[in-house]
């Protein structure tokens, strides 16, 4: 076992009877101190992934480890705080009996319970019932929760959702700040700035299955080229029949180019010898959001996992 | 584990649903067990009708109300077991729950052993205003009061809370195997009080019915009880819950309790621990 690892999955596979793959050999590690990002449209197998890893779903086949333990086992759940989808708490405690709840369950002391709600800035309505709460306050307190146990690990399922801008930028920095601390995170967002503004490595997960994974400058390290021609049809013809050239696309009146920056000059010369006008050639990088959508846009129609979000 | 009943017991104590469950089930103890039967009694000039009134004083609450909770008071704990599971379901808390430091098992035993706990008061609360309308009574038409024997009432205690143990679980059972709360509330009343309840009626006629009574748990309750009640075991045949036999042995009624408890709490357990939570 790498002692350095916070969580790992081997060839992780969920399935729903026989037609529904939530999770497809899904191989990932996040190390100790680390904030991972988990990306993926809606029913790309993030959430099941996460419930197993939080002990809620038994694999199918594969395996999955949390420091090294099985998910769900004393030391796993000991050393993990988990927010997973929406909050669940009782409606008619309290956001501070909810506390007093888990932390009797926990086996924690409730003197953590007060300096968890201020530090989600919910200490001022831990006295309200958790029913009158907005989504943003049952967020913070989720979060609360998950804090309790001064974990080494947190799983965190969107927990900026339903906060407002400046809500989201706190949770932001609370999520910052406990990767600072050498806590590990895995943080599932829709949010694509959020994910490059947080975390240090990211993977991005489609139909069950982990298709890219690296840091944001690596995964946004896909450069590619763009082109501004006339007559633009006949310049996309000529670039793509070009060797080196992955994929040519195409957008407001230019092309963009997945290839090689070197290739630049070699582009603009066989455009130019065929007669055609290239009044702007340059490379730009894409960023994060555009990487998730390349890589995710092709499949998410087909929808092959919709068991979870 | 002390820790994870107490965070249970803080659950059941905050919850109005739990106080609303033993305010009904002192009420209609109270209606049914003494202010009926206190009305027939006044409204009857006299004859055999009048006897009743010693079975309302203080020294015979035990025979008054060890009959009620095979019946009505199985049928209200049981909406109570369906609440303590159920409601966990509905509010998904479950998962909250599991991802604390306690494994499933624990938090299963910690909220089974809370909610035999908070059967306590269950039981106490009948006896204690039984007691206390019985002095009430007894005192307004001038009849002789006295304490009941204390064996009888420590029997009455145990078995009445082993009684209502067996219908929680009951409840507890049909929350787990049905994921929630409604349908299981549905179902277990229309069991503990049509489907039970018809099967007994029917079975002094029907002989074939009788061995299937035998075996069912208001049968088992009921025989558990009748020694307590005495002669007045049948004090609870003028009213709902109304039980002419057949009965079983005491030793016997225990013994069938005693495994209805055990599968319906290990099939509870079984389901809770192998199913994955939504």
């Amino acid at each position: 076992m790498d002692k350095d690892l916070a969580i790992e999955t081997r060839d992780l596979v969920k399935r729903y009877g026989e037609r529904i793959v939530a999770v497809n050999r899904l191989s990932m590690r996040v190390y100790r101190g680390e904030v991972y990002g988990f990306l993926g449209p809606n029913g790309a197998g993030k959430t099941t992934t996460l419930r197993i890893l939080a002990g809620l779903v038994r694999p199918t086949s594969g395996s999955a480890t949390v420091f090294g333990d099985a998910p769900g086992s004393d030391i796993a759940l000991a050393s993990m705080g988990v927010l997973v989808e929406t909050p669940t708490f009782y409606p008619y405690l309290s956001g501070r009996d909810n506390l007093r709840v888990l932390a009797r369950y926990a086996g924690v002391p409730e003197q953590r319970i007060a300096p968890a709600l201020e530090r989600v800035q919910l200490a001022s309505r831990a006295g309200d019932r958790f029913s009158s709460y907005s989504l943003g306050m049952k967020q913070r307190l989720g979060v609360a929760a998950a804090l309790l146990k001064d974990p080494k690990l947190l799983i965190l399922d969107e927990p900026t959702n339903g906060l407002d801008p400046a809500g989201m930028a706190d949770m932001r920095a609370l999520i910052r700040g406990l990767g600072h601390e050498g806590r590990s995170v895995l943080l599932s967002s829709h949010l694509m700035t959020e994910v490059e503004q947080i975390c240090d490595r990211v993977g991005v997960i489609r139909t069950g299955e982990l298709i890219a994974e690296g840091s944001p400058d690596e995964l946004r390290d896909r450069d590619r080229l763009r082109v501004r021609a006339h007559p633009i049809d006949e310049a996309r013809q000529i670039v793509s029949r070009l060797s080196g050239v992955e994929r040519v696309g195409g957008s407001d009146g230019a092309l963009e180019i997945d290839a090689d920056p070197a290739l630049a000059s070699a582009i603009n010369r066989a455009l130019v010898s065929a007669g055609i006008d290239v009044s702007e050639l340059r490379q730009e990088r894409g960023s994060l959001e555009e990487v998730f959508l390349e890589l995710t846009q092709d499949r998410t129609e087909i929808g092959v996992s919709s068991h979870d979000s | 584990m002390i820790a994870s009943i107490a965070a249970e017991l803080l659950l059941l104590r905050k919850r109005t649903g739990v106080w609303v469950l033993l305010a009904i089930w002192a009420a209609l103890s109270a209606f049914f067990g003494y202010l009926l039967p206190y009305l027939v009694y006044r409204s009857v000039a006299a004859g055999p009708v009048r006897a009743p009134l010693t079975q309302l004083l203080p020294q015979h609450v035990v025979e008054n109300l060890a009959g009620s909770f095979p019946f009505f008071g199985g049928a209200i704990v049981l909406i109570l077991g369906v609440l303590a599971f159920g409601s966990e379901y509905g509010w998904g808390t479950f998962k909250t729950l599991f991802t604390q430091r306690p494994g499933r098992l624990q938090v299963f035993a910690a909220k089974v052993l809370a909610l035999g706990l908070a059967l306590i008061p269950f039981v106490l609360i009948v006896f204690v205003l039984g007691a206390a309308w019985g002095t009430l009574i007894g005192r307004v038409e001038g009849a002789a009061i006295s304490a009941p024997a204390a064996l009888a009432v420590v029997r009455a205690l145990l078995a009445g809370w082993f009684i209502l143990a067996v219908w929680a679980a009951f409840g507890v059972a049909l929350a787990v195997l049905t994921r929630g709360a409604g349908l299981a509330i549905g179902v277990g009343v229309l069991y503990a009080l049509a489907i039970e309840g018809l099967f007994s009626g029917f079975a002094n006629e029907v002989a074939l019915l009788r061995p299937i009574v035998k075996g069912l748990v208001r049968a088992n309750a009921y025989s558990l009880v009748k020694p307590l009640s005495g002669s007045s075991a049948a004090s609870a045949g003028a009213g709902p819950g109304f039980f002419t036999g057949p009965f079983v042995p005491s030793e016997q009624a225990f013994v069938v309790l005693a495994i209805y408890l055990a599968v319906f709490l290990g099939l509870a357990a079984l389901l809770l621990l192998r199913r994955d939570v939504a």
